[in-house]
């Protein structure tokens, strides 16, 4: 068994290289966009918050497979070709961006008024307010369910598989399509993803710690 | 009682200011003036558009018609032409020239004392962190706080958050403080501390609107008193003829016996 993963971990290697790339892509992409949207969601004129509110609802209702396989044949379609790889990041940023949203609104709706009051009292502009006082609180809300959705971002990245993109999880069947012994590569696999995520968890939970001091 | 003349020119100059929420209007055709180092108290019963007028002043509420000026100079929209919002960066360079206190202290629990104080010098002012942090400890100096420079908001009683917003608010140099309800929050026992401090930004000659439910500090330290009733103005004057018994104002003398009865 041990020569089995011996042989195999090159291969998984290079997989795991482009698992963490997809993954790294999908959660700042997503990070930018969905701040910015979510802010524009609890701020914005009232087009805007119902043009983002329209967005993140259609998004989260959707299967995360049925988008991915939508971007990459729907999309052709009108005339947007994207190669399977950068399909499969739009697709799961998407997803993620829609869930950014709603941690933001979450961890930003959760900050008494006044405290935008009393900066807004003192002539801080929206974007000092935003910078100086609201994100600095929210940032304790938003970090636990936004960790969580880090991990979920990487375990999702196994999907783009499906498009044919050698990430850890293609590289792992296409060892077992050789050598016939599926049981301990998928178990290697798993081990893979869940010390990844457990580093997140425990990288979260010490950023939390820091952030404790803060009592409203 | 001041009143403003071409050699001293109101340095608040509300104007006959309109306000509705909805169907109700909260201000009808507010007008009042505030000069120089005058101490002006609003009272009257809850919901009679006090505190509104006050967010009016520093523009955390819109008004729909009339003006509000200070030093000259329209708070929330643009003088020229149409009728038109200032421009963010506008209002907040406006709003860093009125301070304010709040009922519910508002301090920012993620920062200290002195960094409360100083948030708005650095980002507003454009202060040195040292002059900043100086400025910061003079003013918790003056009400009483210097020890507590370094603590968080959670770690200081009410009436000692409270003198934190007083000097954060008044750090910032404004031409006028606004002051809501800034007891209203606090036990009993922590009023006076915090009175004391706006006594003596008063004896300091700032120019002070406060709303408040403290007859006796309204009227010792206040140079006029407002009644508002139903989104007016109902009576004006100094504390003697408002406070006193000859008043010929059916509704504030019913204002005055009820919160007698409720206050003693």
């Amino acid at each position: 068994m041990l020569g089995q993963i011996a042989y195999a971990l090159p291969f998984l290697a290079q997989g795991f290289a482009v698992t963490l790339w997809v993954s790294l892509l999908v959660v700042v992409l997503s990070l930018v966009a969905g701040v910015m949207m979510g802010v524009g969601l609890v701020y914005g004129p009232a087009p805007l918050r119902w043009a983002v509110r329209i967005f993140s609802d259609t998004i989260r209702g959707i299967p995360i497979l049925v988008l991915i396989f939508f971007v990459y044949y729907g999309l052709p379609a009108v005339g947007l070709h994207l190669e399977s790889f950068w399909a499969a990041v739009l697709a799961l940023t998407l997803f993620k961006t829609a869930q950014v949203i709603e941690y933001l609104r979450g961890a930003v709706g959760s900050i008494p008024k006044g405290q935008s009051e009393a900066a807004m009292a003192i002539g801080l502009t929206f974007r000092q307010r935003l910078a100086y006082v609201i994100f600095p609180q929210a940032f304790r809300r938003f970090l636990p369910p936004w960790i969580n959705g880090v991990t979920d971002a990487v375990k999702g990245s196994a999907l783009v598989s499906l498009l044919g993109i050698t990430d850890l999880m293609h590289a792992i069947n296409q060892v077992i399509g050789r050598t016939y012994e599926a049981m301990p590569l998928y178990i290697l696999g798993a081990v893979i993803y869940f010390a990844v995520n457990y580093a997140l968890s425990l990288a979260s939970r010490r950023l939390e710690r820091r952030f404790s001091f803060i009592r409203e | 009682m001041p009143i403003a003349t071409p050699a001293n020119p109101a340095l608040l100059d509300v104007c006959e200011v309109s306000k509705s929420f909805g169907s109700v209007a909260v201000l009808r055709s507010v007008s009042l003036q505030v000069t120089r180092g005058e101490v002006v108290t609003v009272i009257g019963p809850s919901g009679s558009g006090k505190t509104t007028l006050l967010r009016c002043v520093n523009f955390l509420e819109s008004y729909d018609s009339g003006s509000i000026r200070i030093d000259g100079r329209e708070v929330g929209y643009r003088e020229t032409g149409t009728r038109q919002r200032r421009s963010e960066r506008d209002l907040a360079k406006m709003r860093a020239e009125t301070g304010m206190v709040f009922q519910s202290f508002n301090l920012f629990p993620h920062l200290t004392a002195a960094g409360n104080i100083m948030l708005g010098l650095l980002k507003v002012r454009g202060k040195s962190s040292t002059e900043a942090r100086a400025i910061a400890e003079h003013w918790l100096g003056r009400v009483g706080l210097a020890h507590k420079a370094d603590s968080l908001p959670a770690e200081l009683s009410g009436g000692q958050q409270q003198r934190v917003g007083i000097a954060r608010a008044v750090a910032m140099e404004p031409k006028i403080l606004l002051l809501d309800e800034i007891t209203s929050a606090l036990d009993p026992e922590l009023v006076g501390e915090v009175l004391e401090v706006v006594r003596s930004l008063a004896e300091d000659g700032m120019t002070m609107v406060m709303v408040t439910h403290e007859m006796a500090f309204a009227r010792d330290a206040s140079s006029r008193i407002v009644f508002m009733a139903d989104g007016g103005v109902s009576a004006a004057g100094p504390p003697a003829e408002i406070l006193g018994a000859e008043i010929d104002n059916e509704r504030l003398r019913s204002f005055l016996a009820r919160f007698r009865a409720s206050h003693f």
